[in-house]
């Protein structure tokens, strides 16, 4: 009797700590299936207005949800921390699944083959008609070093922007159409006071950024950065010495370029609002909306023209964002339907309207709201001559920082500012900008 | 003391501790780690982060544009210090004082304090441009200058001197004053009055109350503030930062700068490391003075 009742509480003991093991296999097997329904984690920079835009993006996934039953949890990425957000994520911080991204050279060459962006080359069937619906331009945004990234969405592409009221004053017609028409406009656009302080300059070569205003002058003039394989400099040549010259010549001989543009506290948008200056070389998509919508009193005193044309070409300055998918992701596949979704003709639409956001893809800027003004019609003119900002180098983006201290902004401001010798300038940075690119060229 | 009361002391001094070792200590050492090792973003994922010694310490020191941020640097810490203290001291003394309208003026010196620096910044930088400057206007109008004062973008220098270091110097000292202000303040109304009252009898004049009443029974805030003024000189960054990049041509560049520069523009994380290695040098090597003094004046 006591043995049985020992052996049936030994039984009973088995079976209750199998029924215990099995509770605990279910339970995992349940954590295993909300694993597996764990939301794609979908990262985006905020563009235009950030209701309107974060209202549009939200409409996109909640059809792309109701379509495929995948869920997605959408984080908007504030600009003031995005870049370092993404510098984190190059180098092994918490990263979404995929994202909205930009820079794909430099947070590839920093994340290697470990972080960062993850080639989807396996599914670049799925945009069979890619090259054909999209500028080509921006699909150099997306490829790196033989590997397909993802879809470009939004191109920042830039044209001459210039005063209506300041040419008609001045008894010009149009906009300058190349460097020497730039030179005689401005000249004429150029007025002093009796002290002889200037009370409107003629030009100014781009926007804030002054490295990014030179890119496009130097392709103009029949430059190139670095050699294909984005290994060797290729700056110290006469096309790099005859576009500082140029520009040079329209500060300290020609008058008609403040001296100030490469300092921090120079606001070019500012002084073009205030009448304080006529033209603008080369200016980001979104001034066109910002002037239309903040300053809807200087409607029809400004308007936008494709790129001056160079000694050489017309190419103007151009860069991607596009979406694509992280390394680490366990969603791989989710992501590239989420992306082939979002990347159909009338959700690329409707983003781009939200946004104001230039679009890569050629129906969006053959629809009317690409055409219902003269600037955005300047803007899809533009994307012909697109040429992609970004270089095969990952150092690319820190040679043409903004600041005192990067290659590009040093020999700038040494041949421009300071008015050093431009030869010894230009050879001087050729040497700097090689020491940069070997950092990455020799991994 | 009790065993309990201890327990009570040391469980109050925790939070703070562990939020000091955590975001404060730990940080630092992990910054003074990095300098002794090679650590370019770019190569960090082939190389690895091999140790290297005092190799960015030297390449730091090899560097003229470093260099030049240190004498900034020191110029920017000495003029911002001296000028807050002194127009500290003579605003302290003004706010000290009793008559009608007192709660306004005190008011308005604290406004300065209510604008964060990067705010302040912006508001100056429109201020301060050449072209759009309501101070060149005004002072154009009158007549005072017959061309504009280029205030953060004239490269012309005077030693480490020059205008645009002037410009930024005398944001960081606007921005600074309410807080010396203050500090100073509360050291002025903790002075007794019967020991001017006895200097008044002595026969003494506003300067020599001043010399030898206020100055000393204030030298002990002073020193706190000193200490704290230069530390925060030596680390300064947003105003520079914001206002002129570090240039025109390096004029304004401070080690802090130059190591933000080299970590997220150059994406050299060691070199940065090792400048700010070197603030952390500097602002230490006053700390221990300030200690030291404190140390010798408990003992006497």
């Amino acid at each position: 009797m006591t043995s049985d009742t020992t052996r049936n509480r030994g039984k009973n003991r088995t079976v209750s700590t199998l029924m215990r093991g099995a509770a605990l296999a279910g339970a995992l097997a349940a954590g295993v299936g909300t694993a597996a329904a764990e939301p794609v984690k979908f990262w985006s920079q905020p563009y235009g207005d950030l209701l309107q835009w974060q209202s549009s993006l939200e409409k996109n996934i909640q059809a792309f949800t109701a379509e495929t039953g995948i869920e997605v949890d959408l984080q908007i990425i504030n600009w003031s921390s995005a870049f370092s957000n993404w510098l984190t994520v190059a180098q092994g911080g918490a990263a979404p699944d995929c994202a909205d991204m930009f820079w794909l050279y430099s947070f590839s060459g920093i994340g290697g083959d470990k972080y960062g962006p993850k080639p989807i080359n396996d599914h670049r069937s799925a945009w069979p008609e890619l090259d054909k619906d999209f500028f080509p331009g921006s699909l150099t945004d997306v490829n790196w070093q033989g590997d397909f990234y993802g879809i470009p969405w939004r191109v920042d592409v830039r044209p001459i922007l210039v005063s209506r009221t300041a040419l008609d004053e001045a008894g010009l017609a149009a906009a300058p159409d190349n460097w020497d028409e730039i030179v005689a406009h401005a000249k004429a656009l150029t007025k002093r006071d009796d002290n002889g302080n200037v009370s409107r300059w003629g030009y100014n070569f781009g926007m804030t950024n002054a490295p990014q205003a030179l890119v496009p002058l130097y392709w103009q003039a029949g430059g190139s950065f670095m050699s294909d394989d984005g290994k060797t400099a290729t700056i110290d040549n006469d096309e790099m010495r005859a576009t500082l010259q140029w520009m040079h010549d329209m500060i300290w001989e020609h008058k008609v370029v403040n001296p100030d543009f490469m300092e921090p506290s120079y606001d070019p948008q500012a002084d073009f609002v205030s009448g304080n200056l006529a033209m603008v070389g080369s200016v980001a998509p979104n001034w066109g909306s910002q002037l239309s919508s903040q300053y809807p009193e200087l409607n029809g005193s400004w308007e936008m023209a494709i790129a001056p044309k160079g000694p050489k070409n017309r190419d103007t300055y151009s860069g991607a964002g596009y979406w694509g998918v992280l390394r680490g992701t366990d969603k791989e596949a989710e992501c590239v339907k989420l992306i082939e979704f979002l990347s159909q003709n009338d959700q690329m639409q409707s983003l781009s309207e939200a946004s104001s956001a230039v679009s890569p893809r050629r129906s969006v800027m053959a629809s009317n709201y690409w055409a219902d003004e003269p600037w955005k019609k300047v803007l899809s003119a533009s994307l012909e001559y697109g040429r992609t900002s970004q270089h095969p180098s990952p150092v690319w983006s820190a040679l043409v920082s903004p600041k005192p201290g990067s290659v590009i902004y040093d020999m700038m401001y040494d041949a421009l500012v300071a008015q050093k010798n431009i030869d010894e300038v230009v050879s001087a940075a050729q040497v700097r900008m090689q020491v940069e690119m070997n950092r990455s060229s020799d991994n | 003391m009790r065993r309990e009361t201890l327990i009570f002391c040391y469980a109050m001094v925790a939070p703070a501790l562990i939020f000091t070792i955590l975001l404060g200590i730990y940080p630092m050492l992990a910054s003074i780690r990095i300098s002794f090792l090679e650590y370019d973003l770019l190569r960090v994922h082939t190389t690895g982060t091999p140790w290297v010694g005092f190799e960015n310490y030297l390449r730091v020191f090899n560097d003229p544009k470093f260099l030049q941020t240190v004498v900034n640097t020191g110029i920017f810490t000495v003029l911002a210090v001296s000028g807050v203290i002194s127009l500290g001291l003579l605003l302290s003394q003004v706010l000290n004082e009793d008559y009608r309208g007192r709660s306004v003026v005190r008011l308005l010196v604290c406004v300065p304090w209510f604008v964060p620096p990067v705010v302040a910044s912006a508001i100056w930088m429109w201020l301060l441009n050449t072209d759009r400057s309501p101070i060149n206007y005004l002072l154009m109008h009158w007549g005072l200058i017959d061309s504009n004062i280029r205030f953060l973008t004239d490269r012309e220098a005077w030693g480490p001197f020059s205008v645009p270091m002037l410009s930024v110097t005398a944001v960081r000292i606007w921005n600074g004053l309410p807080f010396v202000v203050i500090f100073l303040l509360a050291g002025l109304q903790s002075i007794p009055r019967s020991l001017y009252e006895a200097a008044e009898m002595d026969g003494a004049s506003i300067l020599q109350k001043f010399r030898y009443v206020t100055l000393p029974l204030l030298g002990p805030v002073l020193g706190v503030l000193l200490m704290l003024l230069v530390m925060t000189g030596l680390g300064h960054f947003e105003i520079n930062y914001i206002m002129t990049g570090g240039g025109p041509q390096n004029l304004t560049n401070t080690m802090a700068i130059y190591s933000y520069q080299q970590a997220f523009q150059n994406w050299r994380f060691d070199t940065a490391a090792a400048a700010s290695g070197l603030i952390l040098i500097l602002t230490g090597i006053v700390c221990i003075y300030y200690i030291r003094g404190q140390l010798k004046k408990d003992v006497r």
